[in-house]
């Protein structure tokens, strides 16, 4: 950057750069998310337009006492989801870039079948989980654990398991992304770098810790970012699996949210959730944001 | 046996269980979708259907209004991920190459976008639509579809060109070219890669989205498969199980086919991203 | 000798439109008819997924419009996903988009009459015809003033299904029907099952039970009353009798997780459960699914009562209205209603009419089943037509999982319920 002498002077300048993206921001994003903040603070609510300021909704929603248990649910979901996922995705990822550089067959085949899951639609994802997770004598997965000598599960009747299920179906669909970004991640590492692992007669468990690990740091901070907020705006695979049941076990605040104004009508109410969704989000990004800093100083 | 091999027993071992649980689904749709209305109630006991039937993949392919939804959804996560991908090429280069005050607020500013869910402001978008008259049109849904997938895509191609050398344009620049000319001439091919994966990912991310067409387009000719497809749930008079099993299984086959074909391009630009990344 | 010809002609003119394709897959009419009538309808009839019902049912549109050569009708689908579709048509009506014409499920009336968007369709309907249909439906459809706001063209019922080679007798009391499950459990089967996961169908299928002991969910005005006074003790026992099957095994604890009819059908295909709480329209579906000798031994009954003669089952079904304010698109719309769907749509669809005649006129409604339905239907009891039922339905829903679940008992939940419906109430 040190060559801008020899630019024309507005070339330096971002403004022009930036102007189509936040044009289309402004002209399509602005004005439906300052709604959402009026909206928050009147009466509004899907069959009658709001008549005035009121804290109305923000106190009821406040006060609602399903509140905790919803953020409670909501807290457990992501975290889990956000650990599993990336777990998950880091195992593939791995296994896959070793069975190629050891030239095994399958290895694509392997990483379309893991992409596959990602693009079938929320709800379909939930329709079909509901189907294997049937509790039922005949249901799918308790066949298959019953020839396995295994008891049925309460997959999604027993309210513990029922997140836990949410989970599961959540993963299968969401693994892709972070297999993805840590595949390519994982690719970018310089060979050489395990060639002299590997003459140091270093393990595999060692590599991974003192090579693999830190040199994903930085793709596992922001994959972290990305999947904390995807999940915490997953709905539509939940609401086809379970509805949040039973009771209120596996309602996410999206779904509440969701719930809110579709089941209730409730736009003032909706739109209370949807900035609290929104701040939730921002709050987790600059929390990790700033937990990398620190690590990335260590 | 080496220990090499021993690792190899052990990968393609962790990859069957793994595929096992990816797979699982897919097979019992392809069970479900070769099944008569007679047969979709008797479960896991009869995986393999007796009397094994294409009729459903043929009732759902023979609607024609089946195949307008796949070109619906073909059109809008395309053009989708094409907006957001041109919107993302200006603001990415100004982010990798101009050292201007404030870059870091604008990165962060798209990311808090990111944040923003199409769930947060769907009825004022539907209003706001309403008011610009684009409301039933897919322009409406293209344009959100490029606005929520531009910071992703900010995102990459920073990295694309970040991977560039700096040196290629500075040589073009003391011949007198100008940043855009820069940009056409060398920046962008050069970063063609990324640029392609950027856009695949935006326009499968679109792929699968519900609530965004279905909040603004009313008309049924105009829906793209994702929310058409939850016509084939119900019905009053017969179980239609098999029917939205066949149609989820071509639903998901395009996208499908896509990364089968797009494979090495996406992995290779992330990776060349990833160096620098 | 022109007369014979212009009477020719006049009698190919219908043969040749029909050339032109009368039904297209957004149209029923000439596309360049003069009036439009935009029509919002269901995926289960016109668009159905199943050739010989929308065959049908196009054939029933082609004859309407053709003795209406002056207009056409634009259709719009709308999905299965009821909640968020009817959400959306009110939100439309509300920005002046909506539809002229809608399917409206019976459990949205109310929401969509307070908000005041259906038109009168009082041309269509006379007061014979109103005053022959069933009572609550009569009621849900009219004003004060004695306007037809809507046409609830089909209804449908819940009712006790039973294996009979497990249990021959029809269980009349609660206590009859825990026997019974109970008996079916000792022969390896599950002996009840009925919806307890987060939907509407598990509050609705519920409510007959606290119904028929004379409870009442809402007051005159509207608001709700479910746990005050003898309400209280009603609600209780209703939930009690639920947590009792579940606790005692008579019915499996997976009941929680039942989300969908349609599993009940594959368990009656399965063979694996006894009874189950289920739609009047699951027997046409059972018919046409399982072996016959199986559908042979599937019969069908009233709920059972706390005693054998208090019973309820709740009643829904779809209605059809104006939403248009031009008089004439109102009255073309209540036609719609009666001339196709109330009449030979329900009888093709075997659905249940709303209006004792029609049982009488269609050679469809014979089977012994209808009978019972028709009996049945006596004691049916409608969503109370007040705003707030949407929210009732949910806290009930909250409620049947906690406490079949074990995480709440049922005075906590009830507590509970009732102070988030309030404080959804006062804020309406």
């Amino acid at each position: 950057m040190t060559t801008t002498v020899e630019r024309a002077p507005n070339d330096g300048h971002p403004a022009p750069w930036l102007a189509p993206a936040v044009l289309v921001l402004a002209v399509f994003y602005a004005v439906p998310v300052l709604d959402v903040a009026r909206l928050a603070f009147s009466d509004a609510t899907l069959i009658e337009p709001a008549t005035g300021f009121s804290t109305q909704a923000l106190r009821a929603i406040l006060g609602n006492p399903a509140l905790p248990q919803v953020l409670g649910t909501t807290v457990l979901f992501v975290a889990v989801n956000v650990l599993a996922l990336q777990v998950a995705g880091l195992a593939i990822a791995l296994l896959i870039v070793r069975g190629e550089r050891r030239e095994l067959p399958g290895m694509a085949a392997f990483r379309t079948l893991v992409l596959a899951a990602w693009v079938v639609p929320g709800i379909a994802n939930g329709l079909i989980w509901q189907i294997l997770f049937d509790e039922a004598p005949y249901g799918t997965l308790n066949s298959l654990l019953g020839y396995a000598g295994l008891g049925p599960v309460a997959w999604l009747s027993d309210p513990q398991m029922a997140l836990v299920s949410a989970v599961i179906a959540n993963l299968w669909q969401g693994t892709a992304f972070s297999m993805i970004v840590f595949y390519a991640a994982r690719r970018g590492i310089d060979p050489t770098l395990y060639e002299v692992a590997d003459l140091d007669g270093a393990g595999p468990v060692r590599t991974f810790r003192s090579i693999t690990l830190p040199l994903m740091r930085r793709a596992i901070a922001v994959n972290t970012v990305l999947v904390s907020v995807q999940t915490l705006n997953t709905f539509d695979s939940i609401l086809a699996l379970t509805g949040g049941g039973p009771g209120r076990a596996t309602e996410v605040l999206s779904l509440f949210t969701f719930n809110t104004v579709f089941y209730n009508l409730d736009l003032a109410g909706g739109s209370v959730l949807a900035l609290m969704l929104f701040a939730l989000g921002m709050a987790l990004t600059l929390l990790i944001g700033w937990l990398n800093r620190g690590e990335a100083r260590a | 046996m080496s220990a090499a091999r021993w690792g190899d027993v052990a990968t393609y071992a962790a990859l069957a269980l793994l595929g096992a649980f990816f797979a699982l689904p897919f097979a019992w749709l392809i069970s479900l979708a070769l099944r008569t209305p007679a047969e979709v109630y008797r479960g896991a006991a009869r995986f393999i259907p007796e009397s094994p039937t294409l009729d459903n993949f043929a009732t759902i392919l023979s609607d024609p209004a089946f195949l307008i939804y796949l070109w619906n959804g073909l059109k809008l996560s395309a053009s989708g991920g094409a907006l957001a991908v041109a919107l993302a090429i200006p603001a990415a280069y100004a982010a990798s190459r101009i050292d201007f005050r404030g870059r870091q607020a604008v990165l962060v500013g798209l990311l808090a976008v990111q944040m923003i869910s199409p769930l947060v402001i769907l009825l004022p978008l539907y209003r706001w639509m309403n008011t610009l008259g684009l409301l039933n049109q897919h322009i409406s849904v293209i344009a959100v579809y490029g606005a929520l997938g531009m910071p992703l895509a900010v995102w990459l191609l920073k990295v694309a060109f970040d991977a560039i050398p700096v040196e290629l344009e500075e040589a073009a620049a003391i011949d007198g070219a100008s940043r855009p000319r820069i940009l056409a001439r060398i920046t962008l091919p050069l970063a063609r890669s990324g640029i392609a994966s950027a856009f695949i990912l935006a326009m499968v991310m679109n792929w699968s989205q519900f609530l965004i067409p279905f909040i603004l387009l009313e008309r049924d000719a105009d829906w793209p498969i994702s929310v058409a497809i939850f016509n084939f749930a119900g019905s009053v008079s017969a179980s239609t199980t098999q029917l939205l099993a066949a149609a989820c299984l071509i639903a998901v086959l395009p996208a499908v086919v896509i990364f089968i074909l797009l494979q090495r391009m996406i992995v290779s630009a992330l990776i060349s991203g990833a160096v620098k990344g | 000798m022109t007369r014979p010809i212009l009477i020719a002609a006049l009698a190919l003119a219908p043969a040749m439109a029909n050339a032109q394709e009368l039904v297209t897959r957004n149209r029923v009419g000439l596309p360049d008819a003069p009036n439009t009538l935009t029509f919002r309808l269901t995926a289960y009839d016109l668009y159905s997924s199943d050739p010989a019902t929308s065959e049908a049912f196009e054939e029933m549109f082609r004859d309407f419009i053709e003795a209406r050569p002056d207009w056409k009708i634009e259709t719009q689908l709308q999905t299965g996903n009821i909640g968020q579709e009817q959400a959306r048509l009110l939100q439309q009506t509300r920005a002046g988009r909506g539809p002229d014409c809608a399917m409206i499920d019976s459990s949205q009336l109310a929401t969509f009459r307070d908000a005041g968007v259906l038109q009168p369709m009082n041309a269509v309907f006379s007061d014979e015809d109103v005053a022959d249909l069933f009572p609550y439906v009569r009621e849900a459809v009219t004003d004060e003033a004695g306007n037809v706001l809507a046409w609830w063209w089909f209804t449908d019922l819940r009712v006790l299904y039973r294996d009979t080679s497990v249990v021959p007798e029809a269980p009349q009391t609660w206590e009859d029907t825990r026997e019974a499950a109970l008996a079916a459990v000792e022969a390896g089967k599950e002996g009840i099952l009925f919806n307890g996961g987060r939907w509407e169908g598990t509050a609705f299928d519920w409510l007959g039970n606290f119904w028929a002991q004379g409870g009442r969910l809402v007051d005159d005005e509207g608001g709700p009353v479910f746990a005050e006074g003898e309400n209280r003790a009603k609600f209780l026992e209703a939930v009690a009798y639920y947590q009792d099957l579940v606790e005692s095994g008579a019915a499996p604890r997976r009941v929680t997780s039942i989300t969908d009819y349609d599993a009940f059908n594959a368990a009656a295909a399965a063979g694996t459960a006894a009874m189950f709480v289920g739609g009047n329209w699951q027997y046409g579906q059972m018919r046409n699914t399982l072996d016959p000798e199986a559908f042979e031994n599937w019969e069908v009954s009233e709920l059972p009562g706390p005693t054998a003669d208090q019973r309820a089952t709740g009643t829904g079904g779809w209605s059809i209205a104006a939403l248009s304010d031009d008089p004439e698109k109102a009255e073309l719309c209540g036609e719609i209603g009666k001339e196709i769907y109330a009449g030979p749509g329900n009888a093709f669809q075997g659905l249940l009419p709303t209006s004792e005649a029609t049982y009488d006129e269609y050679d469809a409604y014979d089977g012994p089943e209808f009978d019972l339905f028709a009996e049945a239907l006596q004691n049916g009891v409608a969503r109370p037509g007040a705003a707030i039922y949407p929210e009732i339905s949910n806290q009930i829903q909250i409620l049947l999982g906690n406490v079949l679940s074990g995480t709440s008992t049922p005075e906590e939940a009830l507590d509970a319920a009732a102070s988030a419906v309030q404080a959804a109430y006062d804020r309406q």
